[in-house]
Formats: C-alpha cells, sequence, structure tokens
C-alpha cells in the first residue's frame, strides 16, 4: 500500500470533515484510531482507516513519521491523547507539521509546548462565530455564503515564479489584479519572518520568486491571473 | 326591558366604547398591580414614606395631643391619598361594565329573559370580594380611625404598618410562607391552645383560693401563657405543690411546642429563599430589554458570552449546571440554573417577548434542536443561533426555525485541508477569523444623505485610505452580494460596504460617509 503523507490521528467528527475536503481536494491521507469499531464507518466514507496504537514509538515511526509524512493531525476527543501524541511525533521528527485540536482552554498552552505547530480550538471558533453573527451578520453570511460556501468564490495562494513578469517588480507599481476580478488580500515574503502580511498595512513591496499572494476570487479568475502571468 | 334597564345598558356599551375609559384604567393597573412597571417601583417607595412618617407622627402625638399644624397638614394629605387609593383598588379590582355585558349578551344572545337584579348582583359580589380580601381590610383599617367619631380606633392607625405588605415584596413572601404552612401552623396552634388551656384550668383549680394572685380565669390563662413561653415575669408564681407541678409540666411542653414553631418556620423559609433568590433573578431579566439569551454556559457559551459582555451587550445565560452558573455570576453576568429545554423557563425568561436573539450552545444536539423549537414556537421575530454538534443533523436546526446552524467541526474541516494544501492563505484565513493582528472585516452602510450616494466605488479612494472592498450587499438588487465591484460602480444609499482594513482606517472611511458633506 502506498504510503501517504498525510496522517489523520483519531477518527473524530473533525476527521471526518477534514478528511471529506481532503478528499475533494485530490490528496491522500490515512487516518489512524485505536479503535476496530470505527472501521465500517471508514469504508463507507472511502477513507483509509488503520487500526493501530499509536502511542508507541515503533508503529509510528512504521508509519513513515520522521521520514516521508509531512503532516500530521491529532484530533482525538480527549486533549490527553493529543498531547501525548503531539509530543511523542515531535520527538521523533522536529520538522513534521503537526495540526492539533483541543477540547480545553489550558490545553492549547500544553499543546504549543509539546510542539504543534497549529492548534485548532473548535469552541473557540464557534463562539467567535456566534459573537460576528450577533455583532455583524451580514459580513458573517458574506463570508459563509464565499469563501467556506458553495458560491464559487475561494481564497487561494499564489508563489511567485522566477521567471514570472512579476518577479523584481514593486507592488504599488504594478499592482497586479487590477484588472481581474479578484482581491489581493496579503502576501507573505520569503525574507521576511513574518507569516503573513495584509495588503492593507499599506508596504510597498518588492515582489521576489518564492513570495505567495493571498487572492480571493473565483477560480476562473484567478486562473486567468495564473496564466496571464505565467505563474 | 324597562327602561332603568336599557339606560345601564347603554351606559355600560358607552363604557366599553369609551377609549379615554379603558386608558385611565389601564394606567390605575400599571400604577398599582403591574409587578414590573417603574411606574408601580416609584409610587411604592412613595407610599412607603407615607405610611412611615404618618406612624411616626402617630407616636409624636402620644406625647404632643395637641398636634403641630404642620403634621396636621401632612395627615390630612397622607388620609386622602390613602382614601383614593382604595378607592382606585376598589375600582380596578373588576370590570364591572363587562361582566353586566357578560350577562346581558349571554341573555340576548339565547333568548333568555335578562335579570337586572342578579346582573348587579354579580357586580355587587365581586367587589364585596375585594372588600373582604385582607390587604383591602388593612387598608380601611389605616383610614377609618382617622374619621372623628372612630377616634376610639385610633391604635387601628398602627395598621398603616401593615400596609407595607402591599408594597414590599420580600414582605409578600413572608405571609406567603405563613400561607404556606397553614396546616402546620394550625396543628401546632390546636396543640398549644389545648395545652393552654388544660395548664390554666389546672392551675386555676388548684390555687384559686390558695395564691391571692390568682383570681380569675384570666389571670390563669395569662400565667400559663408566660409560663408556656419561658418568659416567667414571676409575677404570678404557683403557690401549692399542685401548681408546681402543672408549671413544670408546661414549661417542658412550652418549650417543645416553640422549638416545633421555629423548626417550621426556618425549614420552610430555607425552601423559600432559594425561590426568593431565583425570582430575584427573573425580576433583574424581567428588566431588561432586547437582550440575548444563551443556552448553556459550556466553552462555546463562555466564549460567546465573554466577547458580547465586553462589547456591552445585555446577556441572560441559562444552564441546568448551578457550578457553570455560579462561575457566569462571579463574571458579572446573569446566570439562571434552569432547564432550557421547557417552555415555561424559556417563556419566563422573556423568549417570545424582550429577548432579540437566542444561542443554543449546549453540548447535545437533541437539546439545541429543542431549545430552537420551542424558542421559535414562542416567537417569529426571534433570531436563533444554533451550534450544530454533529454535522449530519445541521439541516434539522433550519427545519427547527434556527436563523443560523453551523458546526466548529465544519470550519475545523476547511482550515484544516487549508493548511495542508495553502498554508499562507489559511494563516490569512486564521487571521481574518480570529483578528488577531487588527484587520478586520466591518461594514459602512451609506447614508441617504453620504456624499458616497451615486458616486462610483473609484471615488472613495480605498487604496490609499488602506482599505479593500470586499464587496457590496445592495439591499433591493436582485443580485444581493456584489463581490469586488469595478471601479465604476455605482453606490447608493442603503448599500453595506464590505470593508476589510485596520479599524481607525474604517473609522475614517465612515467619519467621512456620515458627514455628508463633499470631501
Amino acid at each position: 500500500m502506498k504510503e501517504s503523507k498525510i496522517l489523520l490521528f483519531g477518527f473524530s467528527r473533525s476527521a471526518i470533515e477534514i478528511g471529506a475536503r481532503l478528499q475533494a481536494q485530490g490528496f491522500e491521507f490515512t487516518c489512524i484510531d485505536n479503535d476496530a469499531s470505527l472501521m465500517p464507518r471508514a469504508k463507507k466514507l472511502g477513507f483509509d482507516l488503520r487500526i493501530t496504537d499509536y502511542s508507541d514509538d515503533e508503529i509510528l515511526i512504521g508509519l513513515g513519521i520522521g521520514e516521508d509524512v509531512k503532516f500530521v493531525f491529532t484530533l482525538f476527543e480527549e486533549d490527553v491523547h493529543n498531547v501525548f501524541l503531539t509530543l511523542s511525533i515531535r520527538s521523533l521528527d522536529p520538522k513534521v507539521q503537526i495540526v492539533s485540536t483541543t477540547h480545553t482552554k489550558d490545553a492549547i498552552h500544553k499543546l504549543e509546548i509539546a510542539g504543534a505547530s497549529t492548534v485548532l480550538d473548535p469552541y473557540q471558533i464557534c463562539g467567535k462565530r456566534i459573537y460576528k453573527l450577533i455583532t455583524q451578520p451580514e459580513i458573517m453570511q458574506v463570508i459563509d455564503a464565499t469563501i467556506f460556501g458553495e458560491e464559487d468564490i475561494n481564497m487561494e495562494q499564489i508563489t511567485i515564479t522566477s521567471h514570472s513578469p512579476l518577479n523584481g517588480l514593486l507592488l504599488n507599481e504594478c499592482y497586479p489584479t487590477e484588472r481581474y476580478n479578484m482581491l489581493l488580500i496579503g502576501l507573505h515574503d520569503k525574507e521576511l519572518k513574518k507569516e503573513f502580511v495584509f495588503i492593507t498595512e499599506g508596504h510597498n513591496h518588492k515582489l521576489d520568486h518564492g513570495d505567495i499572494l493571498v487572492v480571493i476570487g473565483k477560480s476562473a479568475e484567478i486562473e486567468r491571473f495564473k496564466m496571464d502571468f505565467s505563474l | 326591558m324597562g327602561y332603568i334597564t336599557s339606560l345601564f345598558v347603554r351606559f355600560a356599551y358607552f363604557l366599553d366604547a369609551s377609549s379615554s375609559y379603558h386608558r385611565a384604567k389601564e394606567f390605575c393597573r400599571t400604577l398599582l398591580e403591574h409587578q414590573h412597571s417603574r411606574l408601580k417601583f416609584y409610587f411604592d417607595i412613595f407610599m412607603v414614606i407615607l405610611v412611615v412618617i404618618s406612624v411616626f407622627f402617630l407616636l409624636y402625638e402620644v406625647k404632643n395631643p395637641d398636634g403641630h399644624p404642620h403634621l396636621d397638614t401632612f395627615v390630612q394629605f397622607s388620609l386622602i391619598i390613602f382614601v383614593i387609593e382604595y378607592l382606585l383598588r376598589f375600582w380596578i379590582h373588576s370590570d364591572s361594565h363587562k361582566i353586566f355585558l357578560d350577562r346581558y349578551e349571554y341573555a340576548i344572545n339565547n333568548n333568555l329573559p335578562f335579570s337586572l337584579m342578579r346582573a348587579l348582583l354579580a357586580i355587587v359580589k365581586k367587589k364585596v370580594e375585594y372588600v373582604i380580601s385582607p390587604l383591602a381590610i388593612i387598608d380601611l383599617l389605616a383610614i377609618l380611625p382617622s374619621y372623628r367619631p372612630l377616634r376610639f380606633l385610633r391604635i387601628f392607625l398602627l395598621f398603616r404598618i401593615f400596609k407595607l405588605f402591599r408594597y414590599a415584596r420580600s414582605m409578600k413572601t413572608f405571609t406567603a410562607i405563613i400561607t404556606e404552612k397553614k396546616f402546620e401552623l394550625f396543628t401546632l396552634a390546636i396543640f398549644a391552645s389545648f395545652v393552654i388551656f388544660t395548664g390554666s384550668s389546672a392551675i386555676y383549680i388548684f390555687e384559686t383560693n390558695q395564691n391571692p394572685k390568682i383570681n380569675t380565669l384570666f389571670d390563669a390563662v395569662y400565667w400559663a401563657i408566660v409560663t408556656m413561653g419561658t418568659v416567667g415575669y414571676g409575677d404570678i408564681v404557683p403557690v401549692t405543690t399542685e401548681g408546681m407541678v402543672v408549671s413544670m409540666i408546661l414549661i417542658i411542653l412550652g418549650v417543645s411546642t416553640l422549638a416545633f414553631l421555629t423548626s417550621i418556620i426556618v425549614s420552610s423559609f430555607q425552601n423559600k429563599l432559594i425561590e426568593l433568590k431565583e425570582s430575584r433573578l427573573f425580576a433583574e431579566v424581567d428588566k431588561l430589554e432586547d437582550y440575548i439569551v444563551i443556552c448553556g454556559y459550556g466553552r462555546v457559551g463562555e466564549v460567546v458570552a465573554k466577547m458580547l459582555h465586553e462589547d456591552g451587550y445585555k446577556l441572560v445565560i441559562i444552564d441546568n449546571d448551578a457550578e457553570k452558573i455560579k462561575l457566569a455570576q462571579q463574571r458579572g453576568l446573569i446566570g439562571i440554573v434552569a432547564d432550557a429545554s421547557k417552555s415555561r423557563i424559556l417563556g419566563e425568561i422573556g423568549v417570545g417577548k424582550r429577548a432579540s436573539q437566542i444561542i443554543c450552545a449546549t453540548n447535545s444536539d437533541e437539546l439545541n434542536v429543542f431549545i430552537t423549537l420551542t424558542a421559535r414556537s414562542l416567537s417569529k421575530q426571534i433570531i436563533i443561533i444554533a451550534r450544530v454538534i454533529k454535522n449530519t443533523h445541521k439541516k434539522k436546526y433550519f427545519l427547527a426555525g434556527a436563523n443560523y446552524a453551523f458546526s466548529a467541526d465544519e470550519t475545523i474541516g476547511l482550515m484544516g485541508a487549508q493548511y495542508i494544501s495553502q498554508p499562507i492563505s489559511y494563516a490569512a484565513l486564521d487571521e481574518m477569523l480570529t483578528e488577531n493582528t487588527g484587520v478586520i472585516f466591518d461594514i459602512v452602510t451609506i447614508h441617504e444623505h453620504s456624499c458616497f450616494v451615486n458616486q462610483t466605488v473609484e471615488a472613495l479612494g480605498l487604496k490609499e485610505k488602506r482599505l479593500i472592498l470586499f464587496g457590496v450587499l445592495c439591499k433591493d438588487n436582485l443580485l444581493p452580494f456584489q463581490f469586488n465591484p469595478t471601479p465604476d460602480f455605482e453606490l447608493q444609499s442603503h448599500d453595506m460596504l464590505i470593508i476589510m482594513g485596520r479599524k481607525h482606517h474604517i473609522n475614517v472611511l465612515r467619519k467621512l460617509n456620515d458627514k455628508g458633506s463633499a470631501r
């Protein structure tokens, strides 16, 4: 069986949601849990579920951690499992990306110490959304309909290649998205350490190859943009 | 139909049709009876002050029988107020014309003979009902002694103090306790009177001739009660052995009776205290307008409550876990321990009346759907936001009438997948959702008088203002959301601009919009 590069630990509801989206995007992934009764469910969804004891380091290495696994999700309902697993994986491979979910407030900090790259807090997210729905219902509806929803408006990242005409231009001079029905939200500069800079911060930016633009727009428009600038 | 009867009927119809009559009556009801009206609150305070001062005057009069000119005027004034209050209460106790018309219409519709006497009797009966109610009697006794020929009833002026019962809710609770324990107290009273009767007759029989202090049966009863109450003034003491035995038995029985009495009242008080506290909370909720109800104070509820509370929203939290509610109360929120699935509870906290939104954030889909359904059945307008636990149940929430329903797992799924395929746009999404960096989404609504009306998007100069126009929501357009409008897109009044940027940059735009003059 071909070893996939993404591992989803814990066959929980969030795992099913993430899995469904990955499946739709054509990624290959493997789910891991120690509860054999989940097998029929996974089969039905077409997921590759492996029943194994994930607390054993040998098995983790056997799954490819430290070798070709690039992304790991820890999605157990219990924080104890998540923290322990994060710690085990981090000790085996300092470079792998670990995304953890949490269910209590205290665990966020613990997961960060344990070495999680990103912690997703479903309660925080849920609470934030309810808050937004109450304070600014229109915005939330728009975001839900566009970025999250069915409407064909997506957020995408575009990496600038070395042979692109954009390479070496100043952002304020070219303003590349003007002639396309899409918005440039911000960018990620390879040289700057900061993860992401919103365009509204107003820095005039020299575009180099390797920089990443984040845009929102119809996928067709984004494709057109990519073609035109040979990205 | 006699002439008098037709006169009555016409008068009743006249009253029924008169809007000023109804308004006046409604006003008096708000003033005197509506539990939660502001008006009644001020009126109650005024009456309490009046009662207290008039009682003080009564005490002053004891040593100064000639009175004091100013105080006399005051007494006259308070008396007039009391009389008016009594008459108003008498008036609003029942709607006489309605009783009359009900009977009249019933008779007409069923071709029965209408008896004027019977109708009037029914009206009088209803009014007498008021006159003999305990609180009305107290009111009357507080007024009557001021009438000169009834001067001998002066002591009843003290009844004015009892009038306070009307105006203080906690006093009402005390009466409620007494009435609730009526049976126990009645049994005890019978027992006590039996003991007093036996004790006093025994001492009367044994000591009348030996003891110079006991001459009448009244002396004996007085002695028995003083002994039983463990007071024992010592003005009357038994002198015979039999008398001493009687007093010994009487003391023991007296102590046990008192102990019973205390325990009955204390235990009843304790039960009532919880209710009292709860009713205080409900009263607090009753004062709120346009608030948000949060069902379930788990992690989600906590996060939402915290953020909304900081923004100054009025919140009411219900959860059936007392610990969690305690936590909410410590944070300065109104929390009620209650089962949110009961429609009675939701109704009591004003869902369907004064609450504008309800958030179902418990950790069970069944409960959330149930609350959604209950809330929707109570009110058509209320905005219901529900948290979906299992994504497969989402449809049911909308069927139950939720305005918004979503699951955290769905968002997690989206973000997780995004993280893998596009980590940088994930970071952007994360920032946009959490707003940690200060870049936020906001709405600027174009006013009717704004300078932006009929201007193009280009004229807004958003780029120089460091803002991104995400899109425009048009109120009356067929296409409600216009993503990234072209620069020549013309803005109309009531359009909502969805803007991304830093808060102060957005505020600059908003100020321009508010100003209304040309830039």
